[in-house]
């Protein structure tokens, strides 16, 4: 055989090949799926990340979407805004129909410049920054987490509700932590709610002894918890449990991610923070279920968003029909009322009046830390 | 008058870490000139060995107990400390590179330690068990958790024990007698190499010691190193280069001024971060030598 004939076995071979993997592909639903597997977001990435590979699980063991398997293109962006465009753009070259962003709000925010220009189907279900569908004009852009500002309203509300008067904030020195204490000042003020301290616990503390001598001198109603440090905030629950104070702390969603439970194991318990989670609801029992069997372990309420949100992107697949991007978008766009694991009882996600953040306003909940796990809702919504 | 006595307690035993990583430095400055700051890392891994060998972490279903813990870490970080001078600073040395390359490499190694901590353990931040639990117990009015009493009971012991190895041993005088004038030293018959060896052994398994006792107050976490290398090389300005007891006193100076300044100065809190550098812009200006003078300047 001569290398002339070798030749053109070889490409007849190879475009056979190529023609199986398109049939292959079109075989399956592509939705890529961006999160942090490395930096400061894979505290939570991770775990959302993992409820969306659960959901797709759990949908194709039921039958798939349209009749096909969803498949998962998982990329790490490392929480950083260029690379995450970068991620994006490779997903909608591997042809996926839809990208879901777990990683954190500012890479979010870049790689929405590659939903918009290729008009793909973008989602964030955990992001919370009030201003990622505000900032850039992509319709093909969604956000079904909790608003920051929805869950700051709901930790007011519970703090009015207390009759909390005069409050401490503490705080480490992090850009996220002052952050969100300026939230929380901010809120605090609207609510008519004096601040008679704020305590900053420097990164690299080696005792947190001195701040909370101050707060408990200055005999505040409740503590305000804006820290995101992982062991500075361990030296704050020490310094709290060793000092024998009872002030009543009440944290970020930061605390809904589960490290810290690990980090400050009995430390935490009666601490209550903001989350969107209420295990009692069916439809959390039912995820709870679906994480239970497939991992052997209680989940957070952080895998409920991810799972949600593939299910968010499968009914609207199947609302559209097919794969066009267009109709895909206007699906999503036209959802309302859906009820996922996330979210208070009898509240519902949708996306009325054009607006393309779906969280209802009265969805979060503030939950309390018990036994060293994030216990039952305690206050619900904003009034 | 009970905030006040609790606050020693803190205060001293931060301070006491604070000393042990001006020792590390003061161990390695002292007989070779080099300013290592990596020792911030070498506290790092040091906590970060502490827990593997105290948890299932490395051996699932194995957990050592405190005691080889002790035993470990100076052990593992002297042979880190050994190695970071054969591969890095001796090579320098030998091929008559200026005064400041050893330092420059050692900001290298500074990199590589906390990257390589990332890949071994992760980004998370790893809780170290207590030897002692954290039960609060009290000596008379002092009161603090068990941990505290740990830190300070060891450091004194190790202070102690390091003072006396210098005053009181050939070696400790060999030591000493590099520190004071490198080239008579040599001249008089002692080994540099081994001498430079014994720094960067003792100030690593030191500097991991300071890690373990750490670690159960604040966990291990890869980016726990930088600011201790700042705390405790600001310790060292504060109590002088030329002493043991120096890196003692400028570690306890350094914390009672960020403690008790950031509980009783009338000033914003976030405000105290700062005390550190003010400090040893103070010292360095106004009193380089430090607060304990150096031998030969008696």
């Amino acid at each position: 055989m001569s290398v002339l004939h070798m030749s053109r076995g070889a490409i007849a071979a190879t475009v056979l090949l190529a023609q199986g993997a398109v049939v292959s592909a079109q075989d399956t639903i592509k939705v890529g799926v961006i999160t942090d597997r490395v930096a400061s977001a894979k505290f939570y990435a991770e775990p959302v990340t993992r409820g969306v590979e659960l959901g797709a699980k759990v949908l194709n063991d039921n039958g798939g979407v349209l009749g096909k398997k969803i498949e998962l293109i998982i990329e790490d962006d490392q929480n950083k805004p260029d690379v995450s465009a970068a991620k994006a753009r490779k997903l909608v070259d591997d042809g996926v129909v839809a990208i879901i962003s777990n990683t954190g709000s500012p890479a979010t925010q870049q790689a929405q410049t590659v939903s918009l220009e290729t008009k793909t189907l973008h989602l964030t279900p955990a992001n919370s920054a009030d201003t990622l569908t505000t900032q850039l004009a992509d319709p093909y852009f969604f956000q079904t987490g909790p608003l920051a500002s929805i869950q700051l309203a709901t930790l007011m509300a519970y703090t009015k509700s207390r009759g909390f008067k005069e409050v401490a904030i503490v705080r480490d020195n992090s850009v996220l932590s002052q952050s969100f204490a300026d939230s929380f000042r901010k809120g605090l003020e609207k609510a008519g709610i004096k601040i008679a301290l704020e305590e900053v616990i420097p990164q690299g503390a080696t005792s947190a002894i001195a701040n909370l001598q101050k707060v408990r001198a200055a005999k505040v109603d409740a503590i305000l918890q804006a820290g995101v440090l992982g062991p500075e905030m361990l030296q704050f629950f020490r310094a709290y449990q060793q000092l024998g104070m009872k002030e009543p702390i009440l944290g970020s969603y930061n605390l809904s991610i589960p490290a810290y439970l690990t980090m400050a194991k009995d430390l935490m318990d009666g601490v209550v923070f903001v989350d969107a989670f209420d295990i009692n609801k069916p439809e959390a029992k039912a995820f709870t279920q679906a994480f239970v069997k497939e991992y052997s372990e209680q989940p957070s309420s952080l895998p409920a968003y991810g799972w949600d949100g593939i299910r968010l992107i499968a009914q609207a697949v199947t609302k559209a029909g097919s794969l066009d991007k267009e109709k895909l978008r206007e699906a999503m766009a036209s959802t309302t009322n859906f009820v996922g694991a996330i979210g208070a009882k009898g509240t519902s996600w949708g996306f009325r009046d054009g607006k393309r953040t779906g969280f209802d306003p009265q969805g979060a909940v503030v939950r309390i830390i018990k036994d060293n796990q994030h216990g039952p809702v305690v206050y619900a919504g904003q009034n | 008058m009970a905030d006040l006595l609790e606050l020693v307690v803190s205060a001293t035993a931060s301070g006491c870490i604070y000393a042990l990583v001006a020792l590390a430095y003061l161990l390695i400055l002292r007989p070779t000139s080099v300013i290592n700051f990596a020792v911030g890392e070498w506290v790092a891994t040091g906590a970060f060995i502490g827990v593997a060998v105290q948890t299932p972490l490395a051996w699932p279903g194995l957990e050592g107990p405190y005691w080889l813990a002790l035993l470990a870490v100076p052990a593992i970080l002297g042979v880190l400390g050994w190695l970071v001078d054969v591969l890095t600073v001796r090579p320098l040395i030998r091929r008559g590179a200026s005064a400041t390359s050893p330092i420059l490499a050692l900001l290298g190694v500074l990199v590589i330690f906390r990257e390589g901590l990332t890949i071994v353990f992760g980004a998370d931040p790893l809780p170290s068990p207590p030897p002692f639990g954290f039960k609060r117990i009290a000596f008379g009015p002092f009161a603090g958790v068990s941990q505290q009493f740990l830190i300070i009971a060891a450091t004194f012991v190790l202070f102690a024990a390091t003072w006396l190895f210098f005053e009181r041993t050939v070696w400790g005088r060999a030591l000493e007698a590099v520190a004071l004038n490198r080239r008579a030293a040599a001249l008089m018959g002692i080994n540099l190499r081994r001498v430079t060896t014994f720094a960067f052994v003792s100030g690593a398994a030191v500097a991991g010691l300071a890690g373990l006792l750490m670690s159960p107050l604040t966990s291990a976490h890869y980016l726990m190193g930088l600011p201790l290398a700042i705390q405790g090389f600001t310790a060292l300005v504060i109590g002088g280069v030329g002493r043991i007891e120096g890196a003692l006193l400028g570690g306890l100076v350094l914390a009672f001024v960020e403690q008790f300044g950031a509980r009783y100065l009338p000033i914003p809190s976030g405000l105290t971060l700062g005390f550190p550098f003010v400090l040893l812009m103070v010292f360095l200006f106004l009193r380089p030598s430090g607060l304990i003078a150096p031998r030969e300047a008696r």
